[in-house]
């Protein structure tokens, strides 16, 4: 669905001409051309009007009645008034009305200072009211949900939170019960309103009926100041605005940028900024002492870990996804120059060639984000956004549902989009390189596809129909993908077909076309671009040597050829499927640097030296979003005292190990670095980043981008194994599977434990009701019994603290109830 | 130095000389006026005040030291914490930090109650915004005026100082004084 074309007609709004585009809703024109009309329940984030609180009120010449502003659209010539005696007699009679019920305990209320019923009533009420009867009464505050707190007797019937579970979400939670005045908001049966995105009804909710009990009674709007920053939890790097008080951050609010989040927030985003703030949190230099890591000084601490200059050409670097690209810059640098090491890596999946990351990165087939909400279709290949990057579920949810856009998935899992689908075609674990083979080849009409398609554990037949939805469709397809398709030896030949399938379906002529990778780290595109990958430097360069991929660095350290790790914000212990490598790897490095904000028991058991390491509201630094978007994380708050910036501790030890000065290595400067060493990158600054970030393709510099095209070894998948009995072992890491959720106390009740997704079929073989405690693979784990997981897989929970190792997704495990 | 034009020259204007008994009463006219006033308060009572024994009595609507209320049936405090004075405060010396009242064992009568309370008397102006301010008539300015210590951190009175009985030490005036 292409952008709707915008009409421009003229309007007269209380005498004044006001240009505003046809169709527009006449609060919107109105506000358009300076002219503020009242309302509660007028939402447009929320879809179409529903005009519920007739606050909106005003006079249209040619009409008889008075008119709701919020659902009447403009046309050419209207002569709207909305300072008449009729509109404003309207406007006392509504706000009268509304405050019947209204509990005025303004002085008690969270939203007090902040409410748009106080303005309202300030600027349109009539002061007095004339109800002396006995208000309605509700039991208060009732919790929603652990994270919201319910008001009823607040409440004035907008229908906004309703609207939001309803039609954005789609969680189809939260209903109005009963009717006429005693009706209240509630889920049906009473249950907590527990969702991804159930936060942001405290936001849209323009009374104090809906409040957050993290922020309850924390502050009040006179007392705190906004801090806008980037939420760097997760690949999808909503845009917020941090709640200040005293140096310590007490709320997030979503920053609407259209380009990036639409203004919603997931919860994670929205209440594990505790985390910052946790008692749990390290918040001091650790130093090994004989068996146990003791706080040490900052002087100490550097000089264990400038011991990693004598490990030369012996040093691994793993950088997680939180690492900014200045840091990562440092680090790649520190290590290429000067110890001699090109084991630098930022994926967990294996390398890709530099060839065909310069490929995948090229800015014609790069979808945008808003491309998301009106494009034909949208393919999703083996990526489930709710998971991986959850708002952008919210924006596909959008696009079906306003825009008619066709939703194909392709994936192992089931997703939550699938119920949206107009297809949903299962292949087996770890195969999502057979499936890009597979809708390759059925897309050139290669007879190879039913191979393919059965190496993938797909039928060929929905695989066809797939292809066949895609290029019916209309030519703007928008392909999510997710890091999963590029794992393993195959990643290489499941980019290469990724490139084909794009070449094929023109993605790269059309603008709101193109490939959106979804990485696994926050910051996955921008540590690729700055080079903290084993096969490419700064700006996607060749390199003369490839270095080794994680799981090669693993491996080289667990067998002794690697003896100093450095792990950056990552903790592979946890991140890692292959659990039992790292921690024989990190047993046997003689050196393991760590920055981290906690550490998994067997990282604190052997690390020799753990820097503390900024939470996301301390940071300051850039990174890259999966559709380019390079954006600035701010400081809002000062760290805790013995909290260091990451890269001023890389150039420290640079400094101390090495006696070599690694430039800037904070602010500005370091952010100019990084626009030196990337050629796509070039003069960018933090000013020309702003508040909303910038798509490095829609500069000039874009142009320096070297074309690439793969020169990796193409390995062909393997057929994806038949479940004999055993199961095909899949996993999926949920929003809610980090460390950030179990140690901030509101979300504590949201932390995982290891569960093992089964098909009832399976579940009934197996001897298995949900709930039960299963053994897969020798670790156990809590069945989930799922009807829409394909029989013959099981699906466990992988990023899990406490979580086992786990064999590779696809292999075939035992599955027993215990 | 040139030649000095005639236009240039002006004759000065001198007053008469002055007769003797004249310039001596111009000297010491107002000398004598001011002496005379000083001889009259040597014959009246002393105004001074032997403070501290003495003290100023102050009017009913005097604002001096502020006072938190409780309810006096059920010693609850009335202050809900809602940080209204805070907001008025020209001064910025009140920080409020709320709480949730705990239904077993309740400090405020609302949901909420005000944890923290600290009036920064050294920066406080006695301007009375926060007793106009407040909702719930739980903060009023009371008449006492003594308020120097010897620390600067010790004038940041707490909640328990506000809450606390204050020690009238303050006469009020009676109503013809």
């Amino acid at each position: 669905m292409p952008r709707p074309e915008e009409n421009i007609i003229t309007l007269t709004v209380d005498g004044r001409d006001i240009q505003a585009v046809d169709g527009a809703m006449l609060v919107d024109a109105a506000a358009g051309g300076d002219i503020e009309i009242p309302v509660f329940c007028y939402e447009p984030k929320l879809g179409g009007p529903v005009g519920a609180c007739r606050m909106c009120l005003v006079e249209i010449e040619g009409i008889p009645k008075l008119q709701t502003a919020c659902s009447t659209p403009v046309k050419d010539g209207m002569v709207v008034h909305t300072q008449t005696d009729r509109v404003k007699e309207a406007q006392n009679s509504v706000v009268e009305f509304i405050l019947l019920n209204h509990p005025l305990d303004c002085p008690v209320c969270d939203k007090g200072g902040e409410c748009p019923l106080q303005d309202v009533s300030f600027g349109y009420g009539r002061g007095v009211s004339r109800f002396t009867e006995p208000k309605r009464h509700f039991v208060k505050p009732l919790a929603l949900s652990p994270l919201i707190a319910i008001d009823r007797e607040r409440c004035i019937l907008c229908y906004r939170c309703v609207r939001f579970s309803q039609e954005i979400s789609e969680d189809h939670q939260l209903v109005l019960l009963e009717r006429g005045a005693a009706t209240f908001v509630s889920t049906f049966d009473g249950h907590p309103y527990v969702a991804p995105f159930s936060g942001n009804i405290i936001e849209l909710c323009p009374v104090g009926a809906l409040t957050s009990r993290a922020y309850r009674f924390r502050a009040r709007p006179w007392d705190i100041e906004g801090s806008g920053t980037v939420c760097n939890l997760c690949p999808a790097q909503c845009n917020v605005t941090l709640t200040v008080r005293d140096d310590r951050v007490l709320r997030v609010l979503a920053r609407d940028n259209e380009g990036v989040d639409d203004g919603w927030l997931c919860d994670k985003g929205r209440f594990a900024y505790q985390a910052t703030h946790s008692d749990e949190r390290i918040t001091q230099p650790l130093v090994r002492d004989g068996d146990r890591l003791r706080p040490a000084t900052w002087e100490r601490a550097i000089q264990v870990a400038s011991g990693v200059a004598r490990h030369d050409g012996a040093v691994g670097a793993i950088v997680g996804g939180e690492t900014t690209n200045e840091e990562a810059l440092l680090l790649g640098n520190y290590l290429r120059n000067t110890l001699g090491s090109n084991d630098i890596d930022s994926r967990d999946g294996g390398a890709l060639s530099a060839g065909l990351l310069r490929a995948l990165a090229d800015p014609k087939i790069q979808a945008t984000v808003p491309d998301l909400e009106y494009a034909h279709t949208v393919l999703l290949l083996d990526v489930d956004p709710v998971d991986d990057a959850p708002v952008l579920d919210l924006r596909i949810r959008k696009g079906a549902r306003r825009n008619d856009m066709q939703v194909l998935v392709a994936s192992s899992r089931p997703t939550a989009l699938d119920p949206r689908a107009a297809q949903a075609v299962r292949h087996a674990p770890g195969s999502a390189a057979s499936m890009v083979l597979a809708l390759d080849a059925a897309l050139n009409g290669d007879g190879a596809a039913g191979t393919h398609a059965a190496n993938a554990g797909a039928d060929g037949a929905e695989v066809r129909a797939l292809v066949e939805a895609l290029e019916q469709s209309g030519e703007d397809i928008v392909i999510v993908v997710g890091e999963r398709v590029t794992d393993g030896p195959a990643g290489e030949a499941a980019g290469q077909a990724l490139l084909r399938i794009a070449a094929k379906l023109g993605l790269g002529e059309r603008d709101g076309a193109g490939i959106l990778e979804i990485p696994r780290g926050t910051n996955g595109r921008g540590l690729r671009e700055v080079g903290a990958v084993p096969t490419a430097g700064p700006g996607l360069a060749d390199l003369a040597t490839a270095g080794r991929s994680s799981t090669e660095i693993a491996t080289a350290a667990a067998a002794g050829d690697i003896t100093a790790l450095w792990l950056v914000h990552t903790d592979p212990v946890r991140d890692s499927q292959n659990k039992d490598l790292w921690i024989k790897a990190i047993a046997k490095a003689g050196l393991v640097i760590a920055h981290a904000s906690t550490l998994s028991p067997e990282l604190a058991e052997h690390a020799n030296v753990v820097f503390p390491a900024e939470s996301g509201a301390e940071r300051e630094g850039t990174i890259t979003h999966p559709d380019g978007r390079v954006q600035r994380l701010r400081k809002a708050i000062g760290a805790p005292e013995q909290v260091k910036p990451a890269g001023a501790v890389i150039a420290r030890i640079a400094e101390i190990g090495s006696s070599v000065d690694l430039g800037a290595s904070v602010g500005p400067a370091a952010t100019e670095a990084v626009a030196r060493a990337v050629p796509f990158y070039e003069h960018l600054t933090a000013e020309e980043i702003g508040g909303r970030g910038i798509r490095w393709q829609e500069r000039e510099a874009a142009a320096n981008l070297q074309p690439g095209s793969s020169t990796g070894e193409t390995v062909a998948p393997q057929p994806a194994a038949s479940p004999n009995g055993a199961l095909r072992l899949g996993t999926f890491r949920s929003i809610w599977a980090s460390p950030e959720v179990e140690i901030s106390p509101a979300l504590k009740f949201l932390s995982r434990t290891p569960s093992a997704e089964l098909s009832p079929e399976d579940a009934q073989r197996l001897g298995v009701t949900n709930g039960n405690s299963v053994e897969v693979a020798g670790v156990s784990a809590t069945a989930r019994i799922r009807s829409d997981v394909p029989t013959g897989n099981v699906f466990i929970e992988s990023g899990v603290a406490g979580g086992a190792s786990l064999p590779a997704d696809g292999e075939l495990v035992e599955v027993k109830p215990r | 130095m040139g030649k000095i034009d005639e236009l240039d020259i002006i004759e000065v204007q001198r007053a008469p000389s002055p007769s003797t008994g004249a310039s001596f009463f111009r000297a010491f006219r107002e000398t004598g006026r001011g002496l005379a006033t000083t001889f009259k308060q040597l014959f009246q009572k002393p105004l001074t005040m032997q403070y501290p024994e003495e003290k100023t009595p102050v009017y009913p609507r005097f604002r001096g030291r502020h006072k938190l209320h409780k309810f006096e049936d059920s010693d609850l405090e009335k202050c809900v914490g809602c940080s209204l004075c805070a907001a008025a405060c020209p001064a910025d010396c009140i920080r409020v930090v709320a709480a949730e009242n705990d239904p077993d064992n309740r400090v405020s009568a609302g949901e909420r109650y005000a944890a923290v309370y600290e009036i920064n008397m050294s920066r406080c102006i006695f301007c009375g915004y926060c007793e106009v301010a407040c909702p719930f008539d739980a903060i009023t300015m009371g008449h006492d005026y003594e308020l120097s210590d010897f620390n600067r951190s010790d004038l940041i009175f707490t909640k328990e100082m506000l809450l606390a009985d204050p020690i009238e030490r303050t006469p009020l005036r009676n109503e013809d004084e």
